[in-house]
């Protein structure tokens, strides 16, 4: 178990010496090793719980954290970072992991919260990298909600804490205790700190009413930052979420599903607004990544936990790629083939990255046409056994019509991409067409049956 | 006597409100926490309970005597302007605070009328919650919003102590090392730009 933490305590140290940009990808990346193992052998003790769902989470946030690793190769080049920015980086790099291994594999309420904070503090300094005001005011911003969205987290648990203390003792912060005497525990109690915590991961997420402030720290920070935050943190953060919620279906399963899908349609409303209005491509990355957190949460309570987990995946995959494909592509503020990769022989790049940006908006064979479909069917299920079928119904008509905004701003940058910008030659890196064919081969592994069998089978 | 204490618990809180100068703030920071962290030793000491104990001392240790130097010393560092007056004008704040008081009593009723222990407590920590909240949001500084961000781990420590008779050490013992990680990232965004 503790071998998982080599590779970050490896990335603290080594940032304290002259950087070899290689070889410091390549310790980042040894953290895919352990993560395998741990996702072959499940176990559970009484802090760590190591189970289908949280493996699955782990894979997958390792596999976005070699990604990652290996744009940071050419990160400098593009940057003009200094050595010490690079280091301190790198330190804050190692330490995001440490807090992130934490909080996915805790049984723990209350060590999920400290890995979950420790990860949040470590990306604030990753935003201020890039030497700009808009940066340093951005990670103040990011220091300040973002300890106000975990404070509201750790509140919400104390109250959960609190409703099952005297049923289980210490036990009551335990997930996996929770869930099997979820009879016992006082519901009232549980459901003021569930919903208040929830609120908490959702203000982290973006959601309403706070939907542009991850938007902006994304937008101004560096695009490994902004990969971090949306194929590694978001899918941490939903994990909470997963378990928690799973408690909560024991306790009040329609309490769950009216919260969840009143919010979400109120944040959907107010992203696909924002989406259709933005000019910049990078914030619509950002808040279409909400829009992603929305889906899942909605796929997730209405029981659809394939297409929960397949959806969390191929966003966890598609999101860190086009981030980081942004920055070969980026060309005044406009994502575009057409001049950044003139001269550039290789023509695998912007097919990959073509391929990517139609897969974000669920074009077949994307993994997420798949998970959309299976996840409104489970919605359809829910509106079916309801007792407000009408209502129901209309909620995911409306939640459609909300998408097909998106869909559209999607198609309108890719045709802009495809035919507008200057001709300026831009480089591409090894290191980033590396990057590109992982996230590529992952996500078409994402729709291979036997994918989808172990993935129907995490949660049964 | 934890009446006494968390009395001035939240005397010293309100004082933060209206405060206008950043060391009387780490002072009174200071001393809030000392009352806080005497509350943890008395009630541990009630109920026999010496993992709440040690979480008191380490109360005082840690947001009394280190937090609060290591602010101020960051603070002459860096010249982080020591004028820090309150967006909020001092009459409004007067109103505020007292019907934050009163309404979070109302507001929480249905929840400490599911408490078996200390009601009253609780209800009196999330007031201070909502008090460290409004901390932040009267201030326009970057100084007195980290002050306010530690007052709201403050007031979910005494949430914690009352409503739970405490968290499981471990849980307690990380949340300390994530304030420390707190003062450290604090450390390096001031290092690198100052405050604005």
């Amino acid at each position: 178990m503790l071998i998982i933490f080599i590779p970050s305590i490896l990335l603290v140290i080594l940032s304290f010496f002259k950087i070899n940009r290689t070889l410091m990808a390549a310790v980042s990346s040894l953290i895919i090793v352990p993560a395998i193992y741990i996702f072959m052998h499940p176990f559970v003790n009484e802090y760590f719980l190591v189970d289908k769902l949280n493996s699955f989470v782990l894979l997958i946030s390792s596999i976005v954290g070699v990604g990652v690793s290996l744009s940071m190769i050419s990160l400098p080049e593009r940057l003009n970072l200094n050595e010490e920015a690079i280091k301190r980086f790198y330190r804050f790099f190692g330490i995001f992991w440490f807090g992130l291994i934490i909080s996915i594999l805790a049984n723990n309420m209350g060590i999920f919260w400290i890995g979950l904070e420790f990860a949040t503090l470590s990306t604030v300094y990753m935003i201020k990298v890039k030497d700009s005001l808009t940066a340093h005011k951005e990670a103040w911003k990011y220091l300040t909600v973002g300890a106000i969205a975990i404070s509201l987290v750790l509140f919400g648990i104390i109250l959960m804490y609190a409703s099952a203390k005297d049923v289980l003792g210490e036990d009551a912060m335990n997930f996996y205790a929770l869930a099997k005497n979820a009879g016992k525990i006082n519901n009232f109690l549980f459901e003021i700190g569930f919903t208040i915590s929830v609120t908490g991961f959702f203000i982290k997420m973006g959601f309403f009413p706070m939907n542009l402030w991850l938007a902006d720290i994304e937008r101004a920070s560096i695009y490994p930052v902004a990969a971090l935050f949306s194929g590694i943190l978001e899918s941490a953060i939903m994990l909470g979420f997963f378990r928690l919620s799973k408690i909560e279906m024991l306790v009040n399963t329609s309490h769950l599903v009216t919260f969840s899908y009143i919010y979400a349609i109120f944040t959907l409303f107010m992203v696909s607004f924002l989406i259709y209005r933005t000019k910049d491509f990078v914030t619509t990355f950002a808040l279409s990544g909400i829009e992603h957190m929305v889906l899942i949460t909605i796929f997730w309570v209405s029981g659809g936990y394939f297409a929960a987990l397949l959806h969390l995946a191929a966003h966890a995959f598609l999101k860190p790629a086009l981030f980081l494909s942004s920055s070969m592509l980026e060309q005044k503020r406009r994502y575009s083939f057409k001049g950044a990769l003139k001269g550039y022989s290789n023509k695998l790049v912007p097919l990959l990255i073509s391929l990517l940006l139609l897969g974000i908006i669920s074009i077949p064979p994307s993994p997420m046409f798949f998970s959309e479909i299976f996840g409104f069917k489970a919605m359809l299920d829910v509106a079916q056994d309801s007792d407000y079928f009408l209502v129901m119904i209309f909620a995911i008509f409306i939640i459609m019509l909300l998408l097909s905004i998106i869909f559209y701003k999607f198609i309108t940058i890719y045709q802009e991409a495809l035919y507008d910008g200057d001709d300026e030659p831009k480089k591409v890196y090894k290191s980033e067409i590396a990057m590109l064919l992982l996230f590529t081969i992952s996500l078409l592994a994402l729709i291979l049956p036997q994918v989808f069998d172990y993935i129907e089978g995490i949660i049964k | 006597m934890i009446d006494v204490l968390i009395g001035f618990y939240i005397a010293t809180l309100i004082t933060e409100l209206f405060t206008t100068r950043l060391y009387r703030l780490l002072g009174w920071y200071a001393l809030n926490s000392l009352f806080l962290g005497l509350i943890a030793i008395y009630m541990g000491a009630e109920i026999g309970d010496n993992a709440m104990i040690i979480s008191g001392s380490i109360t005082i240790l840690i947001k009394f005597m280190l937090i609060p130097y290591v602010l101020k010393y960051i603070a002459t560092k860096f010249n982080i302007p020591r004028n820090i007056n309150p967006n909020l004008k001092v009459h409004y704040s007067t109103i505020i605070v007292p019907v934050i008081l009163v309404f979070t009593y109302y507001l929480v009723n249905p929840i400490i009328h599911n408490m078996a222990y200390n009601a009253n407590y609780v209800a009196l920590s999330i007031s201070s919650l909502f008090l460290a909240m409004l901390l932040i949001i009267e201030h326009k500084n970057i100084a007195p919003k980290i002050v306010g961000f530690l007052s709201i781990e403050n007031a979910l420590f005494l949430l914690a102590i009352s409503a739970t008779k405490g968290m499981p050490m471990l849980v307690e013992l990380g949340i300390f090392v994530d304030l420390l990680m707190l003062i450290v990232i604090v450390n390096i965004l001031f290092k690198h730009q100052g405050d604005f």
